[in-house]
């Protein structure tokens, strides 16, 4: 009985999503995405699209591959605009009315009457809604996977983890949306209130990238400002016995700052080195706020799922920082170089690129396993609600 | 006869303040069709929503189908139509009752055949594969109890089934109605249509104010009130009417007009000595008859009895509240 039904629910969902007409617009969406990428193509000249050719070098084959190239379309525009977007807003618009649906009066009752338990009810009506995404981005990547097997000879299996990961970053937002949809049983108020809850997830996401770049460029300002202390003692030192080879007197050190740390005679021979001692400190009392700050952003994104971590475990599987470095002809001498002392520790390219390390370096089971805490949390309570409400 | 419903007690209060029901007991049994009736606001739709599953009893004991609420196993053997039911509008009217019989655990091959039996006894075999949004209300009605019917079930429980659906339709659903008890189901109808519920139902209840204050088959319940109507052509002299309240007649019912007489007698027999007395004095008879209250009288009293009241059962309520061996048919 438990197959029969469940099988009707999710008979019941298809047939639901057919009725709706967004559901064959978003799969033509999906279809004319990857005629467009099917469109694109690489030569010894440049990029071409169908039969323009376009002078993009170095951006050519002398210097991308035809497999990374279209990888790193897939990575750049694929997944994070169309399937990490577009496919979700159009996946939330067309299911939000799901639950909703499912409570309103005159729904609900012959539904409930039949040998069906609630929670069950409700956990497998969530999971169809679930199906949406699964049908679309299974095409999509299905589809990119063709085009790239085609078209550079490379196939490439691991697009198809792009269906989990989006299902997954989709099920935790559906699963707020659900709740929001059962207390509310309104279709509007989830969707827009199911949106509002993924803009915060981004602003949060954004302040922990802001602060991670914050935390390692003050660290690295701190690992700087170090060298400059003890250059300038270095220089100090040798100043020190080039005057008593000399027999000249070291100058007095009356009159100078004796905060703590403070050497007479080096400070003496070498005013400079107090001041980068100060800068100093003032970079070490900055990098503990901005690591405090990061610690606590971090452990307010415990608490959230990780849609941004989530989708970018499917760049992380596709293509290395390796070969986007080396595509991006960036290495960290050239870096360095960009930077002085007056450089803002966020706008220092090294920070960039330490803080994505970090935000790369999180762990599967911390991206996934508390966003999953989240939504099994969601559903639980959900299922608490579904469960005593009188219809 | 076993009992299908046997609850006793039921109550629901609703955000702790609002009673709705006040301690319900309803027995129906085996294949009778049994009737609700109650004003709005009476708790009706109440208990059947808790029979169903749909809200959760603040106290009840007993058991539908010998089984206790909410039991699935019993579920499984209840067909149920909403009141203001919304079945998905996509949905085609074959595809509603496919659905809904797989949500009763029905195998695919005997949905489809019950589906197309259950289709043509409601008169939507020519519709079946259009979608529910072109059907009328009617229709739609048709459908939903079909869908209901699905699960070959035991209990059939129908909220206002003949809502927007018209005469014609009333008498097919009527026939249905009989149809099902004659199989051997038994039948639950809540309705405010009462001339509907007096041509069909073998007991009925009426609830007031969340309380079953009477409950029984309409001959019981309008015995009190049933008699032997005798009407003359002009007003009968208060001689006569002394002379009729011999004792060895049968007794005379208070407040009838200066023309009629109204006597409890169960048959003619017994009001001949009457007529026979009426005509020695030379009063001419219009009319002579039995006369039974209708259920919408009965309802009325009820209702306007229980009306401002405060709330509380009706001190021995009239008719059993077991069910009834002669149940009419």
């Amino acid at each position: 009985m438990i197959l029969t039904q469940t099988k009707a629910l999710f008979v019941d969902a298809y047939r639901q999503l057919n009725a709706k007409k967004l559901f064959w617009l978003t799969l033509g969406l999906n279809l004319l995405v990857v005629v467009l990428f099917a469109a694109l193509g690489i030569n010894d000249k440049g990029v071409t699209i169908l039969h323009w050719q376009f002078d993009t070098a170095p951006f050519d084959t002398g210097n991308v591959s035809r497999e990374l190239f279209y990888k790193l379309q897939f990575t750049e525009w694929g997944i994070p605009i169309w399937l990490s977007w577009a496919t979700i807003i159009l996946a939330l618009i067309s299911t939000a009315g799901i639950i909703p649906d499912l409570v309103s009066g005159g729904t609900i009752e012959p539904v409930l009457s039949k040998p069906i338990g609630r929670t069950r009810l409700f956990l497998t009506k969530f999971f169809t809604g679930l199906l949406f995404v699964t049908l679309q981005v299974t095409i999509f990547s299905i589809g990119c996977m063709l085009v790239i097997g085609i078209r550079a000879g490379a196939w490439e299996p691991k697009l198809l983890l792009a269906i989990p990961i989006v299902l997954a970053v989709f099920s935790y937002l559906f699963a707020f949306c659900a709740f929001v949809g059962l207390i509310t049983r309104s279709t509007i108020a989830a969707l827009l209130l199911t949106i509002l809850f993924w803009f915060a997830i981004w602003i949060v996401n954004v302040g922990d990238a802001m602060m991670i770049a914050q935390r390692e460029g003050s660290i690295l300002k701190v690992e700087d400002r170090q060298i400059d202390v003890e250059r300038q003692r270095e220089f100090a030192q040798k100043r020190l016995e080039q005057l008593e080879e000399e027999g000249k007197p070291i100058p007095s050190s009356e009159g100078l700052d004796t905060s703590d740390g403070f050497e007479p005679d080096l400070e003496a021979v070498n005013p400079t080195l107090r001041m980068s001692k100060n800068r100093l400190k003032e970079s070490e009392a900055a990098a503990e706020t901005w690591t405090a700050w990061a610690s606590r952003v971090v452990l307010l994104k415990t608490l959230l799922p990780k849609t941004q971590e989530t989708v970018g475990l499917l760049e992380r599987n596709l293509i290395t920082q390796k070969e986007i470095a080396t595509l991006m002809g960036m290495n960290d001498r050239q870096a360095e170089m960009m930077v002085n002392d007056e450089t803002p520790a966020f706008a220092d390219p090294r920070a960039a690129e330490r803080a994505t390390k970090v935000l790369q370096s999180r762990s599967i089971p911390w991206i996934l396993g508390t966003s999953f805490i989240y939504e099994a949390l969601l559903l639980l309570i959900s299922c608490i609600i579904f469960v005593r409400r009188d219809f | 006869m076993s009992a299908v419903i046997d609850i006793t007690g039921v109550e629901k209060t609703y955000k702790r303040r609002i009673k709705a029901l006040r301690g319900v007991d309803l027995q129906v049994g085996e294949g009778e069709i049994f009737g609700l009736l109650g004003p709005n606001g009476a708790g009706k739709s109440t208990l059947v929503k808790i029979m169903m599953t749909v809200i959760s009893p603040s106290k009840c004991s007993g058991t539908v189908l010998g089984q206790r609420i909410g039991d699935k196993e019993a579920l499984a053997q209840i067909g149920y139509l909403p009141e203001h039911h919304r079945f998905p509008p996509y949905l085609t009217g074959r595809q509603v009752l496919e659905h809904f019989g797989a949500m009763s655990g029905i195998k695919r091959k005997e949905r489809k055949a019950k589906a197309s039996e259950l289709l043509e006894l409601v008169g939507m075999g020519n519709w079946h594969k259009d979608k529910l949004g072109s059907y009328s209300k009617g229709m739609r009605q048709r459908v939903g109890l079909a869908q209901a019917l699905m699960n070959d079930p035991k209990l059939v429980v129908l909220d206002e089934p003949t809502d927007g659906v018209d005469p014609s339709g009333r008498r097919d659903i009527r026939n249905i109605l009989t149809h099902l008890k004659d199989e051997g189901r038994t039948i639950f109808l809540n309705s405010h249509l009462l001339s509907e519920l007096e041509m069909v139902c073998d007991r009925v209840a009426i609830m007031v104010h969340g309380l079953v204050r009477t409950q029984g088959t309409i001959d019981e319940l309008t015995a009190d009130q049933s008699g032997f109507v005798i009407t003359a052509a002009s007003p009968i002299p208060d001689s006569v009417r002394t002379e009729l309240n011999a004792p060895s007649l049968p007794e005379l019912v208070e407040g009838t007009s200066e023309n009629t007489l109204s006597y409890k007698a169960e048959n003619a027999e017994a009001v001949q000595p009457i007529i026979d007395t009426l005509r020695k004095h030379g009063v001419v008879i219009q009319s002579a008859g039995f006369k039974r209250p209708s259920l919408e009288d009965l309802f009325m009293q009820v209702v306007d009895t229980n009306n401002g009241s405060a709330p509380g059962a009706i001190s021995g309520a009239k008719g059993s509240t077991k069910p009834s061996k002669g149940a009419h048919s």
